[in-house]
């Protein structure tokens, strides 16, 4: 599992590569810390790349998003596979999130 | 005539049925192939190795036996469905000032009753009447739940309709000699052990075990595992448990979360957030924690739920305990189909009156194991009779309608008895005679009557009368009798002792049916060398085989208030095993004295 944090334009993109599961989940806390610290309004976090996400990484992205909408900015899921789509619809994230 | 090949001294036949009886031995002790599949299995392999022939099929299936059990679930029917058991149950029982008084009180209309309808019809009947009756007189009900069976059986000994045993035997009796039994051949022996058995039971009544009702403890105990989920659109999706309040609740606490992906979060920090499908584990009082279905939206389902709307509301709660023979025995509801199939979930389960430290779909489910289950607000009665081998509920939904054709049928139930037992007709006639009649005066309708008449035992016990053919058919039977002739120097009175204290031990171990199939035919066959009266042996061997009451295994009543008295298995050791031995020596004296030998 691979987290990459870029800036562009002002907006701070979290790039996800590989399997988000359990294990993987401790490494990706501290690799997206960024996100949660920085004063960036605008999040995207981009899972083009992304197999699969456990409920480990799902604590994750809510914990994003707390942060973010604590500074009154959004998160948008970007490229996500059926799978993880299914994840988002069945724990009720999709619509906690903007999906693009 | 051929050369017979024999291996070992014994004939290809006789191995063949050895063979099988291992087999069955195996199948029914190691497997959860149902009985009635495992003996049909049997017989299809004595027929296609030509142990018995096609008549010998037709003539067991065409048995008295079998045409009497059929044709009396019919009257069955419609004694239930017009009420007239449900009011004798109602109105039998009073109340008594002692414990020992209610023992009698409860003992002798029971046993009248079961030598009239059958031990396990009057055991289904008063068990839940008996829970109520044990509540208003502040006993336990495994207290009275035991005094119960030992009245059915003891009462049912009686009459050949009292156990199906019984008629086995006496089917088996008519196939050997053509002459058909009384209705109360068993009667004096019966009626006998049943006078001793109950004031032995209310002597040693200290001995019954005090039990907590397992559908009680459900209600009462403060300390049962409860499964609910969260909806997809639940608010609570996102919260913490904390900001959700579903932490510490009124009654509990949650001990658990079980996530989508099989994550388990024990123990749950106050953090933790909430997702759409988690399943809440919690630890508490029963009817407080299910209040979060309507308070916080929770529901129980088997199976994912988007929105609490996909739920029916008027769903409700019932109590069932897992029968002896279920198929729901060492399945875990998360690995098993049932909840779907049944549309039923499992909320929750007991074990023996406490709590089960698991989360409850994941329990392998014992025998008598009590399950809280939410179920569909209609067809309840479909419900029961469609699972009826599976669970049994604890409340059941049958309430008749009494009116005129309450006497009718209880008018037609007294004049069957009245004809068999004067003997103007035999008792297949009279059995068949009142069916007939409990259809005509619209006592039961014959789309209704399936539900009262269970194939599956018919099948058994057609198989079982084959198997005892295939005893005598093959010679096994002289093979097993003749050495225990020799070894009780051929004396009538220790034969008789002797294979009916065996005949009794196997049925305490499988079941008083393959008893009566299996020593019939060698006791008669000892009877008939020996020159002494076969009705003695075969009376002795019907009373002996229904006396098995140290296992809820040997006695199919003793199985029946297993679950609703929360009983232990080797609660029934102890009592049973006394009981056992002082009522087969009382029986066997009467017969001896009513039928002698010679």
């Amino acid at each position: 599992m691979n987290t990459t944090i870029k800036e562009e334009e002002g907006k701070l993109i979290a790039v996800f590569n590989g399997r988000l599961d359990t294990l993987a989940a401790v490494q990706t806390a501290k690799d997206v810390q960024p996100l949660i610290d920085a004063d960036n309004t605008e999040i995207e976090l981009d899972c083009q790349d992304l197999e699969y996400i456990s409920s480990s990484g799902l604590r994750i992205f809510i914990s994003i998003l707390k942060s973010v909408k604590a500074r009154k900015g959004t998160v948008v899921v970007k490229n996500i596979n059926d799978e993880i789509k299914k994840v988002f619809e069945m724990t009720g994230f999709n619509k906690l999130f903007i999906i693009k | 005539m051929g050369e017979v090949t024999t291996f070992f001294g014994l004939s290809l036949q006789i191995w063949l049925v050895i063979i099988m009886m291992i087999g069955l031995f195996y199948m029914l002790t190691r497997t959860r192939v149902p009985a009635e599949v495992s003996f049909l299995g049997a017989v299809t392999f004595l027929l296609a190795m030509g142990v018995i022939s096609e008549h010998d099929l037709l003539e067991a299936f065409g048995s008295e036996a079998i045409l009497v059990t059929g044709a009396f679930y019919i009257v069955l029917a419609g004694l239930m469905t017009t009420g007239v058991l449900y009011w004798l149950s109602k109105h039998l029982l009073g109340e008594p000032s002692t414990y020992s008084k209610a023992i009698v009180k409860l003992m002798a209309p029971a046993a009248l009753l079961s030598a009239m309808i059958g031990c396990l019809e009057v055991t289904h009947l008063f068990t839940d009447l008996v829970k109520i009756w044990a509540r208003k007189l502040a006993i336990a009900p495994s207290k009275l739940l035991m005094p119960l069976s030992y009245a059915a059986t003891l009462g049912g000994m009686c009459t050949l309709l009292g156990h199906t045993s019984n008629l086995v035997v006496a089917g088996l009796y008519v196939e050997q000699t053509g002459q058909a039994l009384n209705l109360f051949a068993p009667l004096i022996p019966g009626l006998v052990c049943t006078v001793v058995g109950i004031a032995l039971l209310a002597f040693l009544r200290n001995k019954i075990p005090p039990r907590e009702s397992p559908e009680v403890s459900f209600e009462e105990t403060s300390d049962y595992t409860v499964e609910l989920l969260v909806p997809t659109d639940n608010d609570a999706v996102m919260q913490t448990i904390d900001e959700a309040g579903l932490r510490n609740v009124s009654g509990g606490s949650l001990i658990e979360i079980v996530r989508f992906d099989k994550e388990v979060i024990s123990p749950v920090p106050a953090d933790e957030y909430i997702f759409g499908g988690d399943r809440l584990i919690y630890s508490g009082q029963i009817n407080e924690l299910l209040e979060l279905k309507n308070t916080h939206g929770l529901v129980a389902a088997d199976h994912h739920v988007y929105s609490i709307n996909e739920i029916d509301n008027n769903r409700k709660m019932r109590t069932a305990y897992v029968n002896f023979g279920s198929d729901l025995i060492g399945t875990r509801m998360c690995e098993s189909d049932f909840e779907k199939r049944s549309d039923m979930v499992l909320v929750a389960v007991a074990r023996q009156g406490k709590r089960v430290d698991e989360q409850p779909r994941q329990v392998a489910l014992q025998a008598g194991d009590t399950l809280l289950l939410e179920c569909p607000s209609k067809r309840n009665t479909d419900l029961e009779m469609t699972y009826k081998r599976t669970l049994t509920f604890f409340d059941s939904q049958f309430v008749p309608q009494l009116g005129l054709r309450t006497v009718i049928s209880a008018s037609i139930l007294i004049l069957m008895f009245m004809l068999s037992s004067f003997q103007v007709v035999p008792l297949i006639t009279s059995t068949m005679l009142a069916a007939g009649a409990m259809l005509i005066f619209g006592c039961c309708r014959m789309d209704s009557i399936t539900k009262y008449i269970d194939l599956d035992f018919l099948l058994m016990l057609g198989a079982m009368m084959v198997f005892s053919t295939a005893i005598t058919k093959t010679g096994l039977m002289t093979m097993i009798s003749n050495p225990i002739l020799k070894l009780c120097a051929e004396n009538p009175y220790i034969i008789l002792i002797v294979m009916c204290f065996l005949a009794s031990v196997v049925s305490e171990l499988f079941s008083n049916l393959s008893a009566a199939a299996v020593f019939f035919p060698i006791m008669y066959h000892q009877a008939v060398i020996l020159g002494c009266n076969p009705l003695t042996f075969t009376i002795a061997l019907m009373t002996s085989i229904t006396i098995s009451y140290a296992t809820p295994v040997g006695s199919v009543t003793h199985m029946h208030i297993y679950g609703p008295g929360g009983f232990k298995f080797t609660d029934f050791l102890h009592l049973g095993t006394w009981m056992h031995l002082i009522l087969l020596a009382v029986n066997l004296i009467t017969v001896i004295i009513v039928f002698p030998l010679h």
